[in-house]
């Protein structure tokens, strides 16, 4: 591993730790922070699934089986044991991995059961467990669990400047690991794995324990990010936690933004945490379920590879677009709020991305050449 | 005792409310490997329409079929068309459906909010109305849905064993290159059986519109235990889904009368596990591979 990457994510890391004290002094309103929590949720959510997903191939409908043991696990221990959350935090993780050994130890044994059926299987998994949450009288029982004041260290300054330094801190090393996965060994193997699972298990790639592993390892950040979204849900209830919403969006955002590089959920993350955000504030709950299943069907018809291997080729075109929109909106005081700004700013870099490459080369193709 | 025999009887006819919806399903997955998960929202949205057309216009809610039928055909059409005009695999597909699941239900949740929909019991006669055999009741849109699954799995059977274009088609499923060359036309014979499937969902919603009620999230409610159903029963096996879901139908209510209403979903969700680890291909593919 190059040094100038673990400085870069440090480098991010700090950068971020002090938005919190910088909001403060230039008095921006508290939702920003809330804003940026979701986003480094989602970033962490997206990241581990694509873990799983993007590197092994195997296709996961269960990320909120893992996502749901983490709050669960957060859920149980600060209500029913009172117990310190920062150890509860790990330990959210850790029942989630298990969960995943559980699954992967019956399933990977079964050559049928890739594709189409181990995505129906995670599914199921899904409301197996949602269904025993719900019966455990000692977990939920059907009634939610209210959650309350939860004591956590002072440092971390007030109680959504908390959740945002931990959420960052789950984020960056979710997404550092995903980087890690990708330049080793391990993910070497599991990109064989997706090529061609017969061909690398004959070429000496461990299949079973490389995908024991990944998935270990995902299921263990899904639950990690899930155990800290409890404190921001607040009260955790089975019919919201278990919402097909989850797996929902992590397919999407991934789908979105590429499966086959680390940056890829990250991108896609942020830009439909953004759209999906601004469009349920402007009341449009409706156009956005529409949009964001016609940019799923769009996607995979479409642009299979996600718009990051795009960004990579077309960089400066979709940027300076991206830019330009924003600059024009905030110079030109059209729309109220940044966020909003940014986010029309996105559907521009989109649109920029999603122009079909024969077309692109027609119309651009003098001034960038690929 | 009697509780016992009515938790038996309603379990047969759920379960024919599944088989009915799984068989479109087992059938284009089987048969076209087209994973149509937006079946679920055929069947709801028909349902609606159902609920529309007998509350507005007063029409018996059993002839509303009449127009949702023909409609959901050609709404499997159109699926069938897009999905081979633009090459879309059986992964894909999944992908693809499920997109558009999310944009239906969005449609009918603008259409006719997130509201509990009911037909209201006057324009829904037989509602309430049953058949009494010794002490078990036999509702009558229950013992409807019932004589319907077994029509359409015989129809099913029947067009696919004796027919021209089912024969194609199931060549075409064995070997589409080879059936090809026989003159077998894949595009028109895999919209058929799509329009047969959107056909089927749509008599399935007419009677969910009926007996349970309706609301836009129906669909995803649906979904877990009619693919247990497709996948307990067998690809494109129309007898199987049917009995799969007398299967799935008479544990859920079983099991609700002896434990509780929660375990049930669990021994569903149990059963479909262990089916898909022991037998990925069916609980009657020895029978049919012989």
């Amino acid at each position: 591993m190059k040094w100038q990457v673990p400085v870069a994510f440090l480098t991010a890391g700090l950068l971020l730790w002090v938005v919190p004290w910088l909001r403060a002094q230039l008095d921006f309103p508290v939702f920003y922070l809330i804003f940026l929590y979701f986003v480094f949720f989602w970033i962490a959510q997206a990241s581990s699934w694509n873990m799983l997903t993007g590197y092994s191939g195997y296709f996961s409908f269960g990320q909120g089986a893992f996502y749901g043991v983490g709050v669960y696990t957060t859920a149980t221990l600060v209500d029913k044991f009172d117990g310190n959350f920062l150890v509860s935090l790990p330990l959210a993780g850790l029942n989630a991995a298990l969960l995943g050994l559980g699954i992967g130890f019956a399933v990977f044994r079964q050559r049928k059961l890739r594709g189409e059926l181990f995505a129906l299987l995670t599914l199921a998994v899904a409301l197996v467990v949602a269904a025993v949450i719900r019966n455990m009288d000692a977990i939920d029982g059907g009634y939610g669990v209210p959650l309350g004041q939860v004591p956590y260290p002072e440092f971390l300054g007030d109680y959504s400047t908390m959740l945002y330094r931990l959420g960052l801190i789950i984020a960056l090393l979710t997404v550092f690991v995903a980087y890690a996965i990708q330049h080793s060994r391990l993910g070497q193997g599991l990109f064989a794995i997706r090529d061609d699972e017969a061909v690398a298990e004959g070429l000496g790639v461990p299949t079973f324990r490389y995908k024991m592993v990944v998935l270990a390892i995902s299921c263990f950040f899904a639950g990690l990010s899930g155990g800290l979204h409890a404190l921001q849900i607040n009260y955790v209830a089975v019919e919201s936690v278990f919402n097909i919403r989850i797996p929902l969006f992590v397919i999407l955002m991934s789908i979105l933004g590429g499966r086959r590089h680390w940056l890829g959920p990250v991108l896609g993350a942020v830009i439909i945490y953004t759209l999906s955000d601004r469009f349920s504030s402007a009341r449009l709950e409706f156009l956005n379920q529409i949009i964001i299943g016609s940019l799923l069907i769009v996607m995979v018809l479409f642009v299979r590879e996600g718009i990051f291997a795009r960004l990579q080729r077309r960089a400066w075109f979709a940027l300076g677009l991206f830019g330009l929109v924003l600059v024009i909106q905030v110079l030109g005081g059209i729309g109220v709020r940044l966020i909003s700004q940014v986010a029309v700013a996105m559907l521009a870099l989109i649109a920029a991305l999603l122009l079909p490459d024969v077309l692109y080369r027609k119309l651009f193709g003098w001034v960038w050449v690929p | 005792m009697q509780l016992f025999g009515q938790a038996l009887i309603s379990g047969i006819f759920l379960g024919s409310l599944y088989g009915m919806i799984a068989i479109g399903l087992t059938l284009t997955w089987g048969m076209l490997k087209v994973i149509n998960l937006s079946h679920f929202s055929f069947a709801i949205f028909a349902a609606y329409i159902t609920y529309q057309l007998s509350t507005s216009l007063g029409m018996n809610p059993f002839l509303t079929m009449l127009v949702t039928v023909p409609l959901f055909f050609l709404v499997g059409v159109a699926l069938q068309w897009f999905i081979d005009v633009f090459r879309v695999d059986e992964f894909m597909s999944l992908l693809v459906t499920f997109g558009l699941f999310i944009i239906l239900e969005s449609v009918m949740r603008w259409f006719w909010t997130a509201d509990h929909r009911f037909i209201p019991s006057d324009l829904n006669p037989y509602l309430g109305v049953s058949i009494w055999v010794g002490p078990f009741a036999l509702p009558i849109p229950q013992l409807a849905s019932f004589i319907a699954a077994i029509l359409i799995s015989s129809l099913t059977m029947y067009l696919l064993h004796r027919t021209y274009a089912g024969k194609a088609l199931r060549a075409l499923s064995q070997d589409r290159e080879i059936a090809g060359a026989f003159g077998v036309d894949h595009r028109r014979s895999g919209m058929l059986l799509s329009g047969l499937a959107g056909a089927y969902a749509a008599v399935a919603g007419a009677f969910i519109g009926m007996i349970y009620g309706i609301t836009p999230t129906a669909a995803i409610e649906w979904l877990p235990v009619v693919f247990a159903v497709v996948i307990l029963g067998g690809l494109a096996n129309a007898f199987g889904a049917f009995a799969a879901g007398m299967l799935i139908g008479v544990t859920d209510h079983v099991t609700s009368v002896i434990a509780d209403a929660g375990m049930a979903s669990l021994v569903t969700f149990v059963i479909l596990i262990l089916a898909l680890l022991l037998r990925p291909d069916g609980l009657f593919a020895r029978r049919i591979a012989e």
